[in-house]
């Protein structure tokens, strides 16, 4: 068990070195970076949540989005630069099960995303910082109430997102562990999260009364198929405050989160060990 | 004690395309392998060389037939712990130095802490690597890699090493201390299974070799035996004139010996290219 979990610990230490040597991620962060800090050059000045809000839309926005495509991109990338180069053969002939490498993986991409949503969350949070500081200085010249922006709340919100991005990462390394080429693995995973972005639309239908019970039925496995993305999206309500979060709804997400993505490795893991390398 | 590799019966199929046509890549193929030997596996391109490897080593499952390695049914990771492989054209990660390439395979080979900086140091000086292992494996030339891979598949020191191809792209200085290598272990009582398409050396190598075609075997034993002509001889002679010959075949015949061919003895070109290069600038 122990030698186990330190086998999955050196296969991500190696697939993290892989990701961040190569230009594609410091490409998307580069990218996601500058798109948060420009929006420091909007400037509204009405003193309410309009202008927070939409800093906060934009930076998150970036966020979420070369979040999404690096999660899809890079796993698929990773996993199939192993197969195609055929270093996996080398690896898999070691002591190192199957279900290893493919958490290796898991883990060493999560922790990828970890970097990227962490710099990019930090980098939203002065920016958000450095704009209430002059609407509160503002808003007390003028005698009215300044909007502010909750950091508990930004911090749930980095572990959201992260959590969501694993999700997506589990997605693509199972859709990967039956692919044969990596560009099927890309546009599979990438509808995929768009999918799970509209998972709610399934959801909101199967709660209306239906006479087709085969519809019924397919809403009813592809809404346990996959899942729900946009629960994640909770940036308004935790770091602007426009409407209370329920602790029990933030943990309700995290455990479904945490659900989809031991089932998607599993699944992964027992595609994975009939795969031949 | 169990033979290092058994294979009964082996047959593999490959699903070609989506109208799932087959192809019969190894065919009921059983082959005994002793410990402690060199035991070379020879064949024309695609008879299923690397194929029968692969699933000795369960990166490929077989069709049908059993395999044992190192007593141990199929490759379980124990058995795997104690075998060591270099895959045919091998390729490591290019943005890693020689150096951690050899340590994360010793890693992941199960070799403890304590001993990891000096089992990579070993194995890297035992491929001659030690010069280049600081620089990045993208940068290595054909040789270098199949040196890097041979350092990574000896670093846990395991009792059998598979070799597909160790020499292939290697030149004749490096792939004769390749050679050297292999010898060195199989006297420290490993056992080491190679494949090859150069005879003259696996000649050299082997203590053993099977010979497959179409994936199947044609014909298996020890060299000496399956190479030797024990019904003719040979004689070197130095400073012979006609006369001699003459007289020679003269007393030969009187004995009912028939003297069918007398020729120059020729050195191969390996010989002479050895004598005249003494090492390549990647050692
Ligand atoms: N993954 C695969 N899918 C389909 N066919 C395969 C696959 N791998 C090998 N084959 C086929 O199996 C046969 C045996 O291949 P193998 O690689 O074992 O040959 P080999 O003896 O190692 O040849 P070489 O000397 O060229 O390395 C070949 O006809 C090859 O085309
Ligand atoms: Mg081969």
């Amino acid at each position: 068990m122990k030698d186990s979990l330190r086998r999955t610990l050196w296969i991500s230490r190696v697939t993290f070195l892989e990701a961040v040597r190569q230009r594609f991620f410091a490409f998307l962060l580069v990218l996601s970076a500058a798109m948060v800090l420009s929006s420091v050059s909007f400037r509204v000045f009405d003193f309410g949540h309009g202008e927070l809000k939409f800093i906060a839309d934009f930076g998150f926005g970036g966020m979420f989005f070369f979040g999404s495509v690096l999660a899809v991109v890079m796993t698929a990338q990773l996993f199939f630069s192993e197969i195609d180069n055929k270093t996996a053969l080398t690896l898999l002939a070691k002591p190192l099960s199957r279900a290893e490498f493919l958490l290796g993986k898991f883990f060493g991409a999560w922790a990828v995303l970890g970097v990227f949503v962490l710099v990019l969350a930090g980098l939203q949070g002065v920016v958000l910082w450095a704009r209430e500081q002059e609407l509160i200085a503002a808003a007390e010249q003028a005698g009215k109430i300044p909007a502010t922006f909750s950091i508990v709340g930004l911090c749930e919100l980095v572990l959201l997102q992260w959590l969501r991005l694993g999700v997506v990462i589990s997605i693509v390394l199972a859709i990967s562990a039956l692919a044969r080429t990596f560009l099927f693995a890309v546009v599979v995973g990438s509808l995929a999260v768009v999918a799970g972005q509209l998972q709610w639309i399934a959801q909101d239908a199967l709660l209306r009364p239906t006479d087709s019970p085969v519809y019924a039925f397919f809403l009813w496995v592809s809404t346990r198929l996959i899942p729900n993305l946009q629960q994640f999206n909770l940036a308004d309500a935790l770091v602007l405050g426009s409407s209370a979060v329920e602790e029990g709804a933030l943990i309700a997400v995290g455990v479904s989160g945490v659900a989809y993505l031991a089932a998607y490795l599993t699944l992964g893991s027992l595609i994975f060990r009939r795969r031949e390398i | 004690m169990s033979s290092a590799i058994s294979v009964r019966h082996l047959t593999k199929d490959f699903r070609i395309g989506i109208r799932g046509l087959k192809l019969r890549a190894v065919d009921d193929l059983s082959l005994e392998i002793p410990r402690g030997q060199v035991y070379g596996l020879l064949g024309p391109n695609g008879c299923g060389k690397s194929t029968t490897l692969k699933i000795v080593l369960g990166l490929v499952s077989a069709t049908a037939g059993e395999i044992s390695i190192l007593g141990e049914p199929s490759a379980t990771s124990a058995a795997r712990r104690r075998t060591g492989f270099l895959p045919e054209a091998p390729y490591f990660h290019k943005f890693l130095t020689g150096r951690e390439l050899v340590r994360y395979c010793a890693q992941l080979s199960g070799v403890a802490s304590a001993d990891l900086d000096a089992a990579v140091e070993d194995a890297l000086g035992l491929a001659a690597m030690n010069e280049a292992a600081g620089r990045p494996i993208g940068t290595y030339s054909k040789g270098m890699l199949q040196r890097i891979g041979f350092a990574q598949a000896v670093v846990h020191d395991p009792e059998l090493v598979i070799l597909d191809e160790p020499t292939a792209g290697v030149d004749p200085v490096g792939s004769a201390s390749i050679g050297r290598m292999i010898h060195a272990m199989r006297d420290k009582g490993k056992t080491i299974v190679l494949c090859s398409h150069l005879l003259g050396q696996v000649e050299q190598v082997c203590d053993r070799v099977a010979i497959m075609d179409r994936g199947k075997l044609v014909l298996e034993g020890a060299v000496e035996d399956v190479l030797s002509r024990r019904d003719r001889h040979v004689m070197t002679i130095e400073a012979m004139t006609p006369a001699a010959r003459a007289a020679a075949e003269a007393a030969l015949e009187a004995h009912g010996a028939k003297v069918t061919s007398i020729t120059h003895p020729r050195r191969s070109l390996e010989d002479l290219f050895r004598e005249l290069v003494t090492g390549s600038r990647d050692a």
